[in-house]
């Protein structure tokens, strides 16, 4: 068993600083992990960065993170994600790392995601140059997403994101905004990994609980659905041995 | 939107209005926020939500103030709360 500390979307800038510091520095006595899922700045500028790493370093467990968008607005995304690994928080894009927490190895993969939408209601790469430009950064993102999970060699997989792998977890944003959320395309690479848990950010309306259409478990952790700091999953691996699975 | 010269100019409708309003949180530099509802009814403009600090919640209700100074603005805005989580949830 696994706890596994998860938070999406603290938006934090110099006008926040210090404001989580107090409730994460008892976090080993909750958790082995902590995730951030991305929207970790406002403007996604390198000051803004800075006072997430000072947030979020030297914290008793490993920190895993993906950015969202709003850390990519700024177009400084991979300054921020060189400052964030500088000070030791590992940031994921298509891409994943193992840990050995507890005497598990827990293999974490992730990426940003990106729209498009759910099933039967969802755009397709035809037509315009911007409407293939838009869904094809999610075919490509998705299909980084599979890989990297398929690549973990782990007891536990868990899939990590900005944005959202299924529509459950959006449920309080009006559906008409769904496809700029996130994309089913998400969900199937993490169902052909049979994935133990996923997270992620971004529907700062949505709800917390989810499940993907191949019964994996999803969770929405921006920070304004769970309320706290970071929230807790104590995740049990299915049992389903890694070499079986993909 | 009514002046206040008493002579009725053509109204906003209250859905461009709602969206102009999302759009000024969203692309004003000073609080790219996509994170706060508007909902326009008559006179009054409900913001709802949360943010990261108390300085936003009171930026987030100056900008929609600029943008549309003829209306009442209700700031239900939250400050996020950010301590210990109690309990855990078991996946299995
Ligand atoms: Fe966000
Ligand atoms: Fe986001």
């Amino acid at each position: 068993m696994t706890r596994i500390a998860a938070v999406g979307d603290v938006h934090l800038g110099e006008d926040a600083r210090g404001r989580m510091r107090p409730a994460l520095e008892r976090l080993g006595d909750h958790a082995d992990v902590l995730l951030l899922a991305g929207d970790l700045t406002r403007h996604g500028t390198v000051e803004e960065a800075r006072v997430v790493a000072d947030e979020f370093a030297d914290l008793p467990v490993p920190v895993v993170a993906v950015l969202g968008n709003h850390d990519h607005h700024s177009d400084q995304q991979d300054e921020i994600t060189a400052l964030l690994d500088d000070r030791g928080i590992r940031v994921l894009e298509g891409d994943g790392v193992v840990l050995t927490l507890d005497g598990c190895r827990v293999g974490i993969a992730g990426v940003k995601g990106f729209g498009g939408g759910f099933a039967g209601k969802c755009g397709s790469n035809f037509g315009e140059r911007e409407m293939k430009a838009f869904v094809g950064h999610t075919v490509g993102i998705a299909e980084r997403l599979r890989e990297a999970l398929a690549a973990l060699d782990a007891d536990m997989k868990i899939a990590l994101t900005h944005y959202a792998p299924v529509p459950d977890t959006l449920r309080g944003e009006p559906p008409e905004i769904h496809p700029f959320l996130g994309s089913y395309l998400l969900g199937e690479a993490i169902d052909a990994n049979h994935a133990d848990l996923a997270v992620h950010g971004h529907a700062h309306f949505g709800t917390e609980h989810g499940l993907t259409p191949g019964g994996v478990r999803v969770r929405n952790v921006a920070q304004p659905i769970i309320r706290t700091a970071y929230t807790v999953y104590d995740v049990r691996p299915a049992g389903v041995p890694a070499s079986a699975a993909g | 939107m009514t002046t206040s010269g008493g002579t009725t100019q053509e109204p906003e409708s209250a859905q461009y209005l709602a969206a102009r309003l999302q759009r000024a949180l969203a692309e004003d530099a000073r609080t790219t926020e996509q994170g706060v509802r508007v909902t326009v009814r008559g006179e009054h403009v409900l913001l709802s939500g949360d943010v990261a600090c108390a300085e936003r919640r009171t930026e987030v209700e100056a900008v929609v103030h600029e943008a549309a100074p003829g209306l009442q603005v209700l700031n239900d805005v939250r400050v996020v709360p950010v301590g210990e989580p109690v309990g855990q949830e078991e996946i299995r």
